[in-house]
């Protein structure tokens, strides 16, 4: 009698946990919707909401100077802020799993450092094919060799080494060896061009064009449910790889799959907007807190949502605070970032 | 599901921990891996479970050998709970078991209406059911661990591998534990293999138990063959314990300060003999019958014990044998046994010793002593409970130590 008392009232409290979940992933994804509406309606240039909604929709502007100012600069802006939020976040998501380590980004397996050292040796190095000035499409694309070459290195490596932490190891080391190659070419270089180099490494969505963006898409959708099919072995892991293998996960598979996706979404994201920095690691933090369970069935569609969300946001500090000076994305990422996880972990008894 | 290994050699990569490994289990059996620690027991698990692969030799699960069976097939036959509790983050008791129908779901782990129910079978088989809403993180050990066997039983295994599964519960969930574990042998049969570090709990609960030392299996069987006192010893190297199978318990030896005459009897020097034994007096007692409790209790803690035969009055040879070693004690203590026509003799014991003017002491009431040693009475100590009697033993004791060595 007393237990079955005990039972209901514990599944009541199970079926209220559940509720929950939907009702922050709703929040979430309206979060998401109105940075995207304030992305494209605010800026430097004052268009009243009627225009932009009507622009946004097909229509005309009040000026063709609106409509190409929201068509050609800001609405694919807002999209890739959505794409590159969603993209990282997940990304680190699976690492953190992965290495059952919180302190985990996507850029933790040296990612941001192959890119960061080709697009070096092209601003830096002198490589620039005797173009005066280089191409961003050409940047970007030496910054998916980067962080490509880095990533198959890194899967080579897994194919290889048993032990997950000395994969950890492998992967920071080469990212130490990266930076520090960059770090050369830095230290013979003008002045003018570290400068760009370095706005460059601390990541911008400015000036993303539509292109860009389709590649961006193209990989977010293809990338992003690939994490999600995956979520059911990812589950298994939270309990540690021996009890994921007694439950029947192919560790070996899941492991270049895991590492194959979350890198391929860092990398992508990382040719275009340079290495954003926290919202990787901070992201699935916050979702997990907010959603107040590890279940990846629900948490990664929290923190896609939730990553666009952030992103967008703090691509909107980043445009707006100073304007017309513009921060760096990471900038304000990490600003703004820290003390909302500090909140919510402290607020929180459970461990991550 | 029956297991069999044939000449199995298990370790890690090149290390080879334990080897020629033949065991045959069959199933719904509850084999049982005894070992110090550090023997290789988890590993050998480990390698019975696919997590780690043989060095050499063969695992057999059923007819078939387990390198042949899919990670996928064996997940539904065999469920494993290993020492350790994972950190899952922030996972509800009711999310780990349910990820005990991994193997039972689909692609994305949809929980159907049956699975649920077996869920909550699970949780309430192991008593958790009202933790199901709780974080993992938050329990304490024990409750995790419960949990993490419930996760197991809600794989539906025919064989389950458990590493250490009552290390870390009280002595209630201990027995639950290993009854819910009995009960899914002889219900279900499922076959159980653990490893244990209570060679009491193994003794009353395995079928087969496996000994394991030094890299080799020193012995496998029923334990009420296996588990002897010599072997045990052998096993854990005891030297200042033993194991004794009557009592089906770990007995302290004593080291001898004193020593202590007790006479004793029916029980009534059980509980003396040990706290003796804790406190390292040396103890001398007798004459003890040899089917009496105190006799094994006294043999256990490594006293020198003057026996006589079951059932039998006390012999002059047993009499005189308890009076030399009487003369070499400090003191006695007459534990307030029961006396009949057998044991008679021990009161005389008893009233040698005050005549020789040992210290005396008896635990039992004045009526008693005045009704049993008639004028001698007087000159026993009286104490009330064995911690009393324990302090004026060491009181005494230092006594004659100071005194001897001054």
């Amino acid at each position: 009698m007393d237990e079955a008392v005990e039972m209901t009232s514990a599944s009541a409290l199970l079926e209220r946990r559940w509720a929950r979940y939907p009702l922050v992933l709703g929040t979430f994804g309206v979060g998401a919707f109105v940075f995207l509406v304030l992305n494209v309606s605010l800026g430097s240039v004052q268009i009243p909401l009627p225009d932009t909604c009507r622009i946004v929709l097909g229509g005309e502007g009040s000026t063709w100077v609106f409509r190409s100012v929201i068509w050609k600069i800001r609405l694919p802006r807002a999209l890739a802020g959505l794409l590159c939020g969603s993209s990282l976040a997940v990304g680190g998501l699976l690492l953190q799993v992965f290495f059952r380590n919180p302190i985990v980004g996507p850029y933790i397996l040296g990612i941001s450092s192959g890119a960061t050292l080709t697009v070096a040796l092209i601003m830096l190095g002198g490589f620039a094919l005797g173009f005066a000035s280089v191409h961003p499409f050409f940047l970007s694309l030496a910054a998916l060799v980067g962080a490509m070459g880095v990533m198959f290195i890194v899967i080579a490596v897994a194919a290889k080494v048993r032990d997950m932490i000395t994969l950890l190891v492998i992967g920071l080391m080469m990212g130490y060896i990266a930076s520090a190659l960059s770090n050369f070419l830095i230290a013979f270089a003008e002045k003018e061009r570290v400068h760009k180099f370095v706005l460059w490494t601390l990541g911008s969505f400015s000036g993303f064009r539509w292109d860009e963006v389709k590649i961006l898409a193209i990989a977010a959708s293809l990338l992003l449910p690939a994490s999600f099919l995956i979520s059911k072995p990812l589950n298994a892991f939270l309990l540690g790889e021996e009890y994921a293998k007694s439950m029947g996960v192919n560790v070996k598979l899941f492991r270049l799959l895991v590492i194959f996706i979350s890198s391929a979404l860092a990398s992508v994201v990382t040719a275009f907007a340079g290495p954003v920095a926290f919202v990787g690691l901070a992201v699935p933090h916050m979702a997990r807190l907010c959603l107040g369970t590890s279940d990846n069935r629900i948490l990664i569609p929290g923190t896609i949502l939730l990553g666009a969300t952030i992103a967008s946001f703090c691509d909107l500090l980043a445009r707006t605070l100073f304007s017309p000076v513009e921060l760096p994305i990471s900038a304000t990422t990490s600003l703004f970032g820290a003390p909302v996880v500090i909140i919510l972990l402290l607020k929180r008894r459970a461990a991550i | 599901m029956s297991l069999r290994t044939r000449s199995l050699k298990v370790g890690y990569g090149k290390r080879v921990v334990v080897e020629d490994i033949d065991l045959e289990v069959l199933r719904g059996r509850f084999v049982g891996l005894l070992g110090p620690n550090g023997c290789g027991k988890s590993t050998i698990l480990r390698t019975f479970a696919k997590i780690l692969a043989p060095l050499g030799g063969t695992v057999y699960l059923g007819k078939r050998d387990l390198r042949r069976i899919g990670q996928g097939e064996l997940a539904r036959r065999m469920a494993v709970v290993l020492t350790g509790t994972p950190s899952p983050g922030l996972l509800t008791t009711f999310d780990i078991v349910a990820m005990g129908r991994y193997p039972h779901t689909g692609f994305l782990g949809r929980l159907g209406k049956e699975d649920i129910e077996k869920i909550w079978e699970a949780l309430r088989t192991v008593g958790a059911s009202e933790l199901a809403h709780r974080y993992f993180g938050e329990l304490s050990d024990g409750e995790k661990q419960k949990v993490l066997l419930a996760r197991a039983l809600a794989q539906e295994p025919e064989i389950i591998i458990l590493d250490e599964p009552t290390s870390h519960l009280d002595p209630r969930y201990r027995i639950e534990v290993v009854l819910i574990l009995r009960r899914l042998v002889r219900e279900k049969g499922v076959t159980i293999v653990a490893s244990l570090h209570d060679i009491d709990l193994a003794m009353k609960v395995c079928d087969i138990v496996v000994l394991v030392k030094d890299g080799r299996v020193l012995a496998c069987g029923p334990p009420e063959e296996v588990l002897e006192e010599e072997r045990i010893a052998e096993l854990y190297n005891f030297e200042r314990a033993s194991f004794n199978s009557f009592l089906g318990g770990i007995e302290l030896k004593s080291r001898s300060i004193g020593p202590v005459y007790v006479v004793a009897g029916s029980g009534s020097g059980a509980q003396l003999y040990r706290t003796l034994a804790k406190h390292d007096f040396g103890i001398f007692t007798g004459v003890l019958p040899e089917n009496d409790v105190d006799f094994h209790v006294a043999r256990a803690v490594g006293a020198t014990v003057v026996k006589e035969k079951p059932y039998r009055e006390i012999s002059p040879e047993s009499f005189l044998q308890a009076s030399e070693l009487m003369k070499e004690s400090h003191q006695v203590v007459d534990a307030g046994f029961p006396v009949g026509e057998a044991n008679r003799r021990n009161l005389e014991l008893v009233l040698g010793a005050l005549r020789q003017g040992k210290v005396t002491y008896a635990l039992r009431n004045e009526e008693e002593s005045r009704r049993l040693y008639g004028p001698h009475a007087s000159r026993i100590i009286r104490s009330r409970n064995i911690s009393s009697l324990i302090e004026r033993l060491w009181a005494v004791e230092c006594l004659c130590e100071g005194g001897g060595s001054s």
